[in-house]
């Protein structure tokens, strides 16, 4: 079954995946759309980690690296998210645009 | 790998690897027993504050005992299994961020920044930011590297916000929080491109494995995964240095958020960072040096170079036009970290292995010196504030009037960071120059000289506001507690430590043991 998909096939998928949510964190104004472009990107490189994994020797670190992958970004997710509904509670908006007091 | 196998390391590894981070496992016991501690307390007091100091020097006495033990001992220095190294690069900056947490716990003490009711929650934040740090020097595996900068981001975050209604410490954590999670999902795409490629994350066997690629292709002939994977490596460890075009987040941050972290996130993030940036570069280069692709390590030396001198020069023209003391001292930070990026790009480029040491001995002692200087100007700037409720430099005229003490001590710390002798700034600096003229690298070495006239201006132009501006309206004067007096003494006289005799060799002593026990992939 492995065979079928060759690992240029899977490294393509993960490449589009990473263009897409670098897309997004630089294009979305909302600061919850900028972290679900983040997520894309973090998923891109678990499905790498995994690919080279199951293909080269890369093997079990890869797994680990991926394991690892997914649970950091949680705890980054759960700081972001406090961090940006204490920035509602202030400004009462997610709109990273409107965060511009702190200038020259 | 069997599992057996694995029991077999864990079980000959893990008696030795846990004494060589006992420095590490005193931070880790302060943070669970401040987390405790505050279960049982009803009412805020500074219980926190103690155990952390009580943690930090802790930590700081063993690191140093470690440097002493091991220094010249022949014992293998990767532990874990490979996942951290401890070698005398390891040593020195275990030493250097415990004692800047010494500083930080007792700034927070002299200027009631947190309140007693928020100090078992800063704390906390604080040590295990210290800590993911203190990972981010030691680690030699991708993984780790990546565990450890998360670690140092993820409480930096929260103490970037931490004055929970104040509006502009909330944009300030935003900012921060949602720029670092893209750097750090990019550096982890670019670890996953490179570690898939050679089939290890392990830095030392990756580099091995990457100059054995480039000698088997004869030359100048690169992956472009592996390009890409660097890339994007280096951009997540730029965005933690602050490198342009890596920097927009740093004046923000530090404007929003206190003093206190700002000098925290200056001094200790900053120095973590060129650490990590020191060992992935060269580590990764190294090897290369053996396989005579000098090239590749030409290119890559090059491309640090333009960054440093970018990040210098951008930092400098930028600082002038500030107003606000913070972002005044964040674009100074930024322009230091490119000074600091040079000897390493020099040591990249010079196509000769006999500079390495002597360039990482630069910025070492240069970070060493940064840790004075730069505290100091932060922690004055947090009492004032203190004093005046401003941070604008507008509020600063005639402050020789009202305070004399701190008007020298921030007369000393700006004219070291501008590095005029004799003071400290001057030596680290001129250290750093001299090892660009060692490698060659002259025309980093003009763009450096010239970056420190321009940042003379804006050096000067607090100090003239500050002594000689008259002020429209006489204000009142006030003294400082004894407390926030010894500690500007203390670090007014480490400014000042060029002149006292001894003092300069032994720093001088520590750095050059500390580079000689490199640990480098051949």
């Amino acid at each position: 079954m492995t065979e079928a998909i060759p690992l240029q096939a899977v490294l393509i998928v993960s490449a589009a995946m990473f263009v897409c949510g670098a897309l997004c964190m630089a294009t979305k104004r909302n600061a919850v759309g900028i972290l679900m472009g983040v997520e894309l990107v973090l998923n891109a490189s678990n499905l790498n980690f995994v690919a080279f994994a199951q293909y080269t020797p890369f093997g079990l670190d890869g797994q680990m690296f991926a394991l690892f992958g997914i649970v950091m970004p949680a705890a980054e997710a759960a700081i972001a998210l406090a961090i940006i509904l204490n920035f509602y509670n202030n400004h009462l908006t997610v709109d990273v645009d409107r965060a511009n007091e702190l200038k020259l | 790998m069997t599992l057996t196998q694995v029991l077999d390391i864990v079980r000959t590894d893990i008696a030795q690897s846990l004494v060589l981070f006992s420095p590490e496992l005193a931070l880790v016991v302060t943070i669970l027993l401040i987390l405790f501690v505050r279960l049982f307390q009803r009412e805020g007091t500074y219980l926190a504050r103690h155990l952390a100091l009580l943690g930090t020097v802790i930590s700081l006495g063993l690191a140093a005992y470690l440097f002493n033990r091991t220094s010249l001992s022949a014992e293998t220095p990767e532990i874990f299994g490979g996942m951290l190294v401890v070698d005398g690069f390891t040593h020195f900056f275990r030493m250097l961020l415990a004692a800047f947490g010494v500083f930080m716990v007792w700034l927070c003490a002299i200027t009631a920044v947190p309140s007693a009711r928020d100090a078992s929650d800063f704390f906390p934040l604080l040590l295990g930011a210290t800590l993911g740090m203190m990972l981010m020097t030691s680690s030699i595996h991708l993984l780790m590297i990546f565990m450890a900068v998360e670690m140092a981001s993820l409480p930096s975050y929260g103490l970037a916000g931490f004055l929970k209604e104040d509006r502009r410490a909330g944009e300030a954590s935003l900012k921060y929080v949602v720029f670092g999670a893209g750097a750090s999902g990019i550096m982890l795409y670019g670890m996953s491109l490179l570690a898939g490629r050679f089939g290890t994350a392990h830095l030392p066997t990756l580099a091995r494995e990457l100059a054995g690629a480039v000698q088997s292709t004869g030359g100048f002939v690169l992956d472009p995964i592996v390009v890409a994977g660097v890339l994007l490596i280096l951009v997540g460890i730029g965005f933690k240095i602050a490198a342009v075009p890596f920097h927009f987040w740093c004046p923000d941050v530090f404007q929003g958020a206190s003093a206190e972290v700002a000098g925290f996130l200056s001094v200790a993030s900053k120095a973590a960072a060129l650490a990590l940036l020191a060992r992935f570069s060269l580590t990764l280069a190294y090897p290369l040096f053996a396989a005579d692709s000098t090239a590749i390590t030409g290119a890559l030396g090059l491309t640090l170079g333009l960054l440093a001198a970018v990040t210098a020069t951008y930092g400098n023209l930028a600082a002038y036009a500030q107003t606000n003391l913070k972002r005044l001292l964040a674009f100074s930070t930024i322009a230091h970290a490119g000074y600091m990026m040079m000897p390493i790009a020099a040591a990249i480029g010079a196509q000769s292995e006999s500079l390495y040491r002597p360039a990482v001995d630069a910025v070492l002692f240069y970070l060493a010196v940064y840790l004075f200087m730069n505290l100091g100007a932060f922690g004055v700037v947090a009492l004032i504030r203190n004093a005046i409720g401003s941070e604008d430099l507008r509020d600063y005229v005639g402050l020789i009037h009202r305070n004399a003490p701190l008007t020298v001590a921030m007369a000393v710390f700006m004219l070291s960071l501008t590095g005029i002798p004799p003071l400290a700034g001057f030596v680290a600096k001129f250290r750093i120059f001299a090892v660009l003229y060692d490698t060659g690298f002259l025309w980093l070495l003009v763009i450096g000289l010239i970056n420190t006239v321009f940042s003379l201006f804006y050096y000067v132009k607090v100090l003239r506001v500050m002594i000689v501006d008259q002020p429209e309206v006489e204000r009142p004067g006030w003294q400082l507690a004894p407390l926030a007096m010894a500690f500007n003494a203390v670090l007014v006289l480490a400014n000042l430590a060029p002149l006292a005799p001894g003092v300069w060799p032994a720093l001088q002593a520590v750095t050059q043991s500390a580079v000689s026990w490199l640990h480098l992939p051949y």
